[in-house]
């Protein structure tokens, strides 16, 4: 999958912007607060229909503007090239279109255009506490099973209704004896089904992390991890729905009275080691660094390998704390993804040299096809180098 | 800003109450209204008068309409032995127009929903359960069942038809948490009956090429295939 054309309008600093990428490699490069990373946010918008530096869709709107639009036609190898939209007014919110028709969910649009983000956020995956990873995860499985986004978005819809209940009943017991069973049963079903594809997925994830991590470290530590929740072991969907059920049994004393749901994957923690080190604990800054990259680039192989389509890979200032030695391992590794790229750097140090020259197996996102490089600065963009069929 | 006219703002002010309206769409319509022929605009005002005066609410199904009992229940073509649970009165006119259906509804109005506050009383399931409980009656002497019925339901509607003992619900709920809830619900409060307890299917729409399915719905419709 990959985008052709980009448009912006009062998107950040960007009043209004149109690009027009390369299929392979898009460099983009500008002074900090130019306005590079908005450009890649745009297009995750279009994606995943929200920013990926987690801010609310009122602070993308231009100062002074009172909306904003992003536009991008794609081209895949399966649905042939659509264009999605994304509109936002205060007062009227946000609609995402495919095609200029409205999307009933947001929802509806996950999946759609796979996508990959590398940024200095990344840190936070093993760093930070477990909510970091639980939607590191829930966003990796979203875009290759809409079952499992959907699970998830009911889940919390019967969790809140269910918390509710457990507020009003004030801590008796009694008083919401009938009306909770209802939510038990929900619950149970579906946190047993979202339990069952986080493990699922994890144990494959788990071999192509080990993989990234020696590519990334180029040591023989060995990365792994471990799945915490609601039991340690169980047969198929309905024993854990079972044992679902008798956990929040068990803790409905401890629910009444702190009034919320105590049990269930919305409490997941997933554990990361390095040979039997717990990560999180025990990691030096460059550990937590490559770990986290090296998460990022097994989630790009796992869509490499189940979705028909490549993804499309968004790189935010990934090298501006990284020495030159390094710069060049993730460079070799990313040179491995055939798919569309967009790369934001302040300087332009590393990429003019190695990026750009055909030789010496770099040249990421390089595929067959061409690559493109823009400059930005102050909210506008301009092609500076454009390489049409770079070779193979 | 200096208004010239307090009835066109009043107006303005009203029509933005309407759902999906704006200050600036109800000033459209305001202006428009304005400008047409008296009796088009008068037409319009009985209409909003005569929605509020004279609908009502069905007593046995909780529809709305203009005689008590509605129309489907008065009609001795109708099979009362089977109904049919929605949320809205909307939903009645939905099933309606596929002419599938040839028993009689019961409207909840809404469903089980915690966080807007409407419990299971606040729903209109003992009326159903009440409804259930009346048809099967009779229905150990078999004889007696007509007379019976008639005494039972006749006081309150006299122009209902006899009411034969209700054999099936059918739940036609939205597939949401809280439709399912409120499904789930019912169900477990029909089990003494001994009802038949049915649900409509979870499938594809028609006219859609399996191309375009999410997963989910095509799962789902899976997971609830019929016999061919």
């Amino acid at each position: 999958m990959r985008i052709e054309r980009l448009t912006l309008r009062n998107f950040r600093n960007h009043g209004e912007t149109e690009i027009v990428a390369a299929p392979g490699l898009n460099l983009i490069t500008g002074p900090n607060g130019s306005g590079k990373t908005n450009l890649i946010d745009a297009i995750h918008y279009l994606c995943m229909s929200r920013s990926f530096v987690m801010s609310g869709d009122q602070y993308v709107v231009k100062n002074g503007e009172s909306y904003f639009m992003v536009e991008g036609d794609f081209r895949g190898s399966i649905r042939a090239s659509f264009t999605v939209g994304c509109n936002y007014s205060r007062g009227q919110g946000k609609k995402m279109f495919v095609n200029d028709s409205p999307l009933e969910k947001l929802s509806d649009l996950i999946g759609r255009v796979p996508v990959v983000v590398m940024s200095p956020e990344d840190l936070k995956l093993t760093r930070d506490g477990p909510v970091e990873r639980r939607s590191f995860l829930d966003s990796m499985i979203s875009q290759v099973d809409q079952r499992y986004l959907r699970d998830l978005l009911e889940y919390r819809q019967v969790r809140r209704q269910r918390n509710k209940l457990l507020q009003d009943a004030g801590g008796r017991w009694s008083v919401i004896r009938d009306s909770l069973e209802v939510w038990d049963r929900q619950l149970a079903e579906r946190g047993a089904a979202i339990i069952q594809t986080r493990a699922a997925m994890l144990e494959r994830f788990a071999e192509y992390l080990a993989t990234e991590y020696r590519t990334v470290s180029g040591l023989m530590l060995k990365p792994t991890l471990r799945y915490r929740t609601i039991a340690e072991e169980w047969g198929d969907a309905a024993e854990l729905t079972e044992i679902f059920m008798r956990r929040l049994e068990e803790v409905r004393e401890r629910e009444l009275e702190r009034e919320q749901t105590l049990v269930g994957p919305h409490r997941d923690e997933i554990v990361f080691y390095l040979d039997d080190m717990d990560i999180r604990k025990y990691g030096s800054q460059g550990q937590h660094r490559l770990f986290s990259m090296a998460l990022k680039l097994a989630q790009l192989s796992v869509y490499t390998d189940e979705l028909d389509d490549l993804p499309i890979l968004l790189l935010d200032d990934l090298f501006g704390n990284l020495d030159q030695q390094k710069t060049e391992t993730i460079v070799k590794a990313l040179a491995r993804h055939r798919g569309q790229t967009f790369i934001t750097a302040a300087s332009e140090q590393p990429y003019d040299e190695g990026l750009f020259r055909g030789d010496g197996g770099a040249g990421a996102g390089s595929g067959s096809s061409a690559h493109r490089w823009f400059t930005v600065s102050e909210g506008k963009v301009h092609l500076k180098f454009t390489e049409e069929n770079h070779g193979i | 800003m200096q208004m010239t006219s307090e009835a066109l703002e009043r107006a303005i002010e009203e029509l933005t109450r309407l759902p999906g309206t704006g200050r600036k769409s109800a000033q459209r319509m305001a202006v428009f209204l304005l400008k047409q022929k008296d009796e088009k605009v008068f037409a319009l005002a009985d209409a909003l008068v005569q929605l509020k005066k004279s609908v009502v609410r069905c007593s046995s199904c909780g529809t709305i309409t203009e005689q008590d009992p509605c129309p489907i229940c008065v009609n001795p073509k109708r099979q009362n032995g089977v109904i049919c649970v929605v949320e809205e009165f909307q939903d009645v006119y939905l099933i309606e127009k596929t002419n599938e259906f040839s028993g009689v509804y019961h409207v909840l109005g809404g469903s089980i929903s915690p966080l807007e506050n409407v419990g299971p009383d606040d729903l209109r399931i003992r009326e159903l359960l009440e409804r259930v409980r009346i048809s099967r009656e009779g229905m150990k002497g078999e004889n007696t069942v007509e007379t019976e019925v008639e005494t039972e339901v006749g006081a309150a509607a006299h122009s209902m038809p006899d009411q034969t003992p209700i054999t099936e619900v059918v739940l036609a709920l939205n597939p949401d948490a809280e439709g399912e809830a409120t499904a789930y619900y019912i169900n477990k409060l029909l089990q003494p009956y001994n009802v038949k307890v049915t649900r409509i299917a979870y499938g594809i729409p028609m006219g859609t090429e399996l191309e375009y399915i999410d997963e989910a719905t095509l799962g789902r419709a899976f997971a609830s295939r019929t016999a061919f």
